[in-house]
């Protein structure tokens, strides 16, 4: 039962306003202004240092601000009394209790979230079930292998589905199968609830998330949907063996378009408007015109997020 | 009335945890064990005095430890040489009306308790501080509950440890100091091992108060047992330089301040005193636990 509190609806789950933290002389969040939609999956990237578990540790009020404001849910900054049970938090580099057992554990941690016991004992099962950790349950943590425990460690983050789950590095030391089965997990609470993955792992931020935000010096440099910043909507790459001979043509096979050769990468780059053409409509006039000028070798939707990622820091 | 639910939660699952923590364990143990010898070897000492003041006697030595002891302890000249002593009969009442075996146990239970509060509970926040696992707890109820439930989980836990002992020390003195069958002498050292458990309140709220203060555990132990070692070295230096003028009389104040000034309280049978030193203790224990919590609540964790 999540706790009575004064509310506003927002479009915003989350909305920082110019953070400033300082540790020293260093700023590690340095006016950083970010806005995370409502049920989005959104995904930080940045360099090392950049301040991307710094604003993570500050919106779950581990961290406390040197300036700048926080507002959670329309609720205000963190305070476990309004929040408790609506945001969750996988924080970098946080052991579990050796000596606990994960049901138990994750069964505490619902019943101070707010869960009545049998409540949370339910849901604790359930989201070890969900993470592959079933037959584990009464194992005490420290013998479970590294991987078992980040997965318990993700598991607490969806005892009772909260509004907000922040998740810094969720995927790092899982084994290839658990990736796979986390990202599905994830999937699954798109449109359910509000998520923030930081990781270094481009190709798991583009999969999974609908927004991104660069990180860099401890500001948010380039905030967009994922579909903006690799050009998904508007853009098709194709990856050719020859340069095309006749641009015009190819221009003439799909009016409303733009058509550029990259030498250095070997691709022909379409761009086109989203709001008059669809991708399959672009493919289904352009590919003939290209295939009678030269080889094909791959099509994409817009540039990889990692592409994006170098241009832009 | 969620917050003192939260803390209850908080506070068992602390004692669960506590228990399964090895370290914890064996200090208990060992608590218990040392319990059990220090009666074992107090017996040997009192058998050992007995025989030699019956050989000055010329009387026969008893095969028991206690029988001199106990005979001694009802006559009623050395009851009238003890009322000369106290004149006090309150206080004569409160010490002759005290089977050996029960001060044997209190003397124990008192000088060291404060040595394992630190050992079982001194590092428990640090090491959950500088492992990290606090932060999935504190997202979910505050620091202030998360740091008093701590406190009242450990209290339990040291609880469990002087009922073991007081348990243990209790059958080693039913069957080695004659006198012991007595009905009542069970229940007598379980009250003891309560009072004791009052003494260790400000011990436990400054070892966990300091706790807060740092994210290494060993480094919260040191500072839990030079915190205590301290609060000895001035309830002596406070007793012995009190006075009835000028800043020596300001001393008894700071004293008041500190556990040892109200362990006697403590030893007393008559419930006023019991009552208010009591209380006292726990509240101290629960100021010096708050005073390490408000540096730790404006803390990055």
């Amino acid at each position: 039962m999540l706790p009575q509190t004064r509310c506003v609806i927002m479009d915003n789950a989350i909305e920082t306003t110019g953070l400033v933290k300082r540790y020293g002389a260093r700023r590690a969040l340095d006016g950083f202004t970010l806005s995370v939609p409502r049920f989005a999956v959104f995904g930080l990237v940045g360099p090392n240092g950049a301040g991307k578990t710094t604003w993570m540790m500050s919106v779950a009020g581990l961290t406390h601000l040197t300036g700048g404001s926080v507002n959670l849910l329309g609720s205000g900054a963190f305070d476990p009394q309004v929040h408790s049970g609506r945001l969750a938090i996988l924080p970098q580099d946080s052991e579990l209790p050796p000596e606990s057992r994960p049901l138990e554990l994750l069964t505490h941690f619902a019943q101070i979230q707010g869960l009545k016991r049998q409540e949370a004992a339910r849901s604790a099962t359930h989201v070890l079930e969900a993470v592959h950790l079933g037959d584990r349950l009464h194992a005490p943590i420290r013998s479970l292998s590294h991987g078992m425990r980040k997965r318990v460690m993700i598991a607490q983050c969806f005892l009772g589905y909260p509004e907000v789950v922040l998740l810094d590095e969720p995927l790092s030391g899982l084994d290839p199968r658990e990736v796979e089965n986390m990202r599905g997990f994830f999937t699954r609470q798109r449109g359910r609830q509000t998520i923030v993955i930081s990781s270094h792992n481009l190709h798991d931020i583009e999969r999974l998330c609908t927004h991104v935000a660069f990180i860099d010096k401890g500001r948010a440099v380039r905030v967009a949907t994922l579909d903006e910043v690799t050009g998904r909507a508007g853009k098709l790459i194709y990856r050719v063996t020859a340069m095309p001979t006749d641009r015009a043509a190819l221009e003439a096979a799909v009016p409303d378009t733009t058509i550029a050769y990259d030498a250095e990468r070997g691709e022909v780059v379409c761009h086109y408007n989203p709001t008059l053409l669809t991708a399959e409509a672009v493919n289904a006039r352009l590919l003939p015109a290209l295939l009678a000028q030269c080889g094909l070798l791959a099509v994409s939707r817009g540039d990889s997020l990692e592409t994006e990622y170098l241009r832009s820091l | 009335m969620k917050a003192l639910r939260d803390i209850g939660l908080v506070a068992v699952h602390e004692g669960l945890d506590a228990l399964r923590s090895r370290r914890a364990l064996v200090v208990l143990l060992l608590y218990m064990a040392a319990a059990l010898c220090n009666m074992h070897w107090s017996i040997n000492l009192l058998h050992r005095l007995e025989n030699e003041l019956a050989t000055a006697l010329q009387l026969p030595a008893s095969e028991r430890a206690g029988v001199i002891s106990t005979a001694l302890w009802k006559s009623k000249p050395f009851q009238r040489m003890m009322r000369q002593m106290t004149r006090n009969d309150l206080v004569l009442q409160d010490i002759t009306g005290k089977h050996p075996a029960e001060l044997i146990y209190a003397f124990f239970a008192f000088f060291y308790t404060p040595l394992l509060v630190v050992l079982v509970a001194g590092n428990r926040i640090a090491e959950e501080i500088g492992s990290g696992s606090v932060r999935y707890t504190i997202v979910r109820i505050s620091r202030a509950g998360w740091s008093v439930g701590k406190f009242l989980g450990q209290t339990m836990m040291i609880g469990l440890a002087l009922l073991l002992s007081g348990l243990g020390a209790y059958a080693v003195a039913r069957f080695r100091l004659a006198g012991s069958g007595a009905p009542g002498l069970l229940l007598n050292i379980v009250q003891w091992s309560a009072r004791a458990w009052l003494y260790s309140f400000p011990f436990l709220g400054l070892a966990m108060g300091l706790s807060h203060l740092t994210r290494s555990a060993s480094r919260a132990t040191v500072l839990g047992i030079l915190a205590i070692t301290l609060c000895f070295v001035l309830s002596i230096l406070i007793r012995h330089f009190s006075g009835e003028s000028g800043w020596r009389a300001m001393l008894p104040a700071i004293g008041m301040l500190l556990p040892d000034g109200y362990k006697m309280c403590l030893w007393r049978r008559s419930v006023p005193p019991l009552v208010s030193g009591g209380v006292t203790l726990v509240t101290l224990g629960f100021v010096y636990l708050l005073a390490g919590h408000a540096c730790f609540r404006k803390r990055d964790v």
